[in-house]
């Protein structure tokens, strides 16, 4: 077992690392995009108003769409987007609105927080891509979590342990199974449920079998979207949207997330209003069907059987929208700690298979040495470079939001170069001191370069907070001399690391 | 955010202070740490009475947890809690061993007052 | 288990690349190919609504499919694991054969 949770963590480490990063840092998505967008302030708007603003802009610029969804504008992303689709076979499309005009919103282009979410589970390639990259990644993920529960015998009796005055190989090995077994619930829970958020990309096998082309009617048949009626062919003028909201506003009690419209102008359009989950760590949404045209409930959404609620429970666990402040910290301190443990894991491979001192060190070693730093310094070095790119480049810029994903991967790519190139411990350190200051960098520009004063003391305190600790760490590794009993006959251990 | 009145930061305090006294007694109750600490071994007595104590704050954070953020939540933060609270304790073995105990006692009270907020 | 001390060395050998790229094979494609049968069985015939049986099953294959690459890598010899995971195979796909033609098709929305 020993050798099937080294393997499966080394080939799952590297994307492994990227998914628990980005996925940590999603947990503040709301607030990294709201820290994006420096010019959108909250303006409080009656859902019914919104909903009619998005419904005007989507009757003027996608009169023959199938569907209209209006995301309305809520505490933590004050801003009216509006999505719709041309045919149920062309990608959907997405304009952001200023919720006070309804017009197309002047605030700089960005993906804001939305960039590392969709990394997180697509790594920015073609989704179907992407998604099974890091669904067999977990899949792997999972194995080496399993098998690392075997292998590690003494889990009960090291609990508490971690000796950093014994050898390197030894240290890295505790923190390993540290902070691998302290937040081990963590670990199986968010692998096993971030696989369940995929389960129909990768095991689509049980609903095809039992729905046999008919797939969608899955989520019907279990009470998660209302089913779809087509168009009648003939058009009508839809009842306007404020009013329908608000009887339903007056039904249930949860805030209203989303006004859908389905086949907008035909006499057989339905109009859902879709409100946020309630009180509970399922990951559902009630709904209401209203007839566009009469005016009449046609469904309601809400309760779950069993199965599907367990199912939409996994999602909720996953999501943890229920978590308020203080259990999202430590949400985010065991996202970390996930983290961690992979960094350290990949680390202990490398220093595990250190050559003697004097003989040189083979190409695979190299290769991980490389990879290691570039994924674990390269990945922050990147998300630094992200928030200075949002800040730095010119708000009028074409595809300006495109241009913030090229700095990401531009910076990235550039220390995954000089890792490969020299994957030495005196790179770990310069490396780790380039991302410190990155990361420091990012509240100081953000002062100059916006008059919103103290509105981000969160964001700007978590940037001090990461680059403190990259540079904690890059210090660490300078001063590292090996221990004190082991210090001539190990002369710089982390120069294999 | 729809966040459940039940599930404030004081409750979430409560229970990592049960946590993390709970934790300590166990972490103390261990001979390695026990030595790291108190320069000897723990009496037979000793160890038993720190183990049980340990567990007891454990059981005490989960019961905290499911009475002050119910059933659905409580599970969830009781995991959590434990988490942070277990890295505090390996970071003070680690680094300043001799606060541990001190640490653990100032739980309690915290706990205490936690309680009366939550 | 491959044998680890002889993998550390310089050159493992051609016996010892093929038996540990015949585990990876068979964890990967073996496993995902059981547990995919069994969830597909277990959509069609667990006494529930067909919504229900489906988040189940599928709830479940992960868990098989973690399984069947954990016996895969612990079974002792290549043949044994491919043994292991042949039979429960096998008769998940005639379960499922018999399922399908039994089972009728979907009604109409």
């Amino acid at each position: 077992m020993a050798w099937l949770h080294t393997w499966a963590g080394l080939v799952t480490g590297w994307v492994m690392f990227c998914v628990f990063v980005t996925g940590t840092a999603t947990y503040y998505r709301s607030d990294i995009s709201l820290w994006m967008r420096p010019e959108v302030r909250a303006a409080a708007v009656e859902p019914g108003v919104a909903a009619e603003r998005g419904a005007a802009y989507l009757k003027v610029h996608a009169p023959k769409a199938v569907a209209w969804f209006v995301s309305l504008p809520q505490e933590e992303r004050p801003l009216l987007d509006v999505y719709w689709f041309d045919s149920f076979d062309t990608p959907i499309k997405q304009a952001t609105l200023d919720a006070g005009t309804g017009q197309l919103s002047t605030a700089r282009a960005t993906q804001g927080g939305d960039f590392l979410y969709r990394f997180h589970f697509e790594l920015q390639m073609m989704p179907l891509v992407g998604r099974w990259i890091v669904g067999a990644s977990a899949l792997i993920l999972l194995v080496a979590l399993v098998s690392g529960i075997v292998t590690h015998r003494r889990i009960f009796s090291d609990f508490f342990t971690f000796r950093r005055d014994k050898s390197a190989q030894r240290g890295w090995l505790d923190a390993h199974n540290v902070t691998g077994v302290l937040a081990l619930p963590f670990h199986l829970m968010i692998t096993y449920t971030g696989i369940v958020t995929l389960a129909f990309t990768l095991m689509p096998w049980g609903i095809a079998s039992a729905y046999r082309g008919d797939e969608l009617r899955l989520f019907v048949e279990s009470g998660q979207s209302p089913a779809w009626r087509a168009a009648a062919g003939r058009p009508a003028e839809g009842l306007p949207l404020a009013p329908l909201v608000a009887r339903a506003q007056g039904e249930v009690s949860e805030p209203l997330e989303m006004v859908i419209v389905n086949n907008p102008g035909d006499a057989a359009a339905t109009v859902v209003a879709v409100f946020e989950e309630p009180k509970g760590l399922a990951h559902r949404h009630p709904q209401v069907v209203f007839d566009a045209t009469s005016g009449d409930v046609i469904t309601r959404l809400g309760t779950l059987k069993p199965a599907a609620h367990v199912f939409t429970s996994f999602l909720g666990l996953h999501e943890a929208h229920f978590a308020g402040p203080a259990l999202r910290v430590l949400f985010f301190l065991c996202g970390v700690m996930g983290s961690a443990t992979i960094a350290t894991g990949l680390v202990l491979w490398a220093v595990a298979r250190a050559p003697k001192a004097g003989a040189a060190p083979g190409f695979g070693l190299r290769l991980v040495r490389g990879l290691n730093l570039g994924t674990i310094l390269g990945l922050p070095i990147g998300i630094a470079a992200f928030f200075l790119a949002n800040r730095l480049l010119p708000v009028e810029l074409d595809a300006r939001a495109t241009w913030e994903g090229g700095v990401f991967f531009g910076a990235w790519g550039v220390a995954a170069l000089v890792s490969l190139a020299r994957p030495h411990a005196r790179t770990w350190r310069e490396m780790g001191m380039a991302a410190a200051l990155l990361f420091l960098a990012v509240p100081v520009v953000g002062a100059l370069t916006t008059d919103r004063g103290l509105d981000f003391l969160g964001f700007d305190a978590a940037m001090v907070a990461i680059g403190l600790l990259l540079a904690w760490g890059a210090r660490k590794v300078s001063r590292y001399r090996g221990p004190a009993r082991a210090r001539a006959a190990v002369p710089d251990a982390l120069a294999r690391a | 955010m729809n966040l459940a009145p039940s599930m404030t930061p004081s409750s979430v305090l409560l229970t990592l202070a049960l946590s993390f006294a709970g934790l300590s007694a166990l972490c103390l109750a261990m001979d390695r740490h026990h030595r790291a600490i108190f320069l000897g071994s723990p009496s037979r007595r000793r160890a038993r009475a720190l183990r049980v104590a340990g567990w007891c704050g454990i059981g005490a954070a989960f019961a905290a947890a499911v009475i002050t953020a119910d059933w659905n939540f409580g599970p969830v933060q009781w995991f959590g809690s434990l988490t942070g609270a277990a890295l505090l304790v390996v970071g003070l073995v680690s680094y300043r061993p001799r606060w541990v105990r001190p640490a653990a006692l100032v739980a309690l009270p915290v706990a205490a007052v936690a309680a009366f907020l939550a | 288990m491959p044998d680890e001390a002889a993998l550390r060395t310089a050159d493992p050998g051609w016996r010892l690349r093929a038996a540990v790229a015949g585990r990876v094979a068979l964890a990967a494609f073996g496993g995902y190919g059981v547990a995919a049968l069994a969830t597909a069985f277990l959509s069609l015939v667990l006494p529930m609504a067909r919504s229900e049986a489906v988040a189940t099953a599928t709830l479940l294959s992960f868990a098989i499919l973690v399984g069947a690459v954990i016996w895969v890598f612990s079974a002792r010899t290549l043949a044994r694991a491919a043994l292991g995971l042949a039979v429960p195979g096998g008769l998940l796909a005639l379960g499922l054969w018999l399922a399908l033609t039994l089972v009728e098709t979907v009604p109409a929305a």
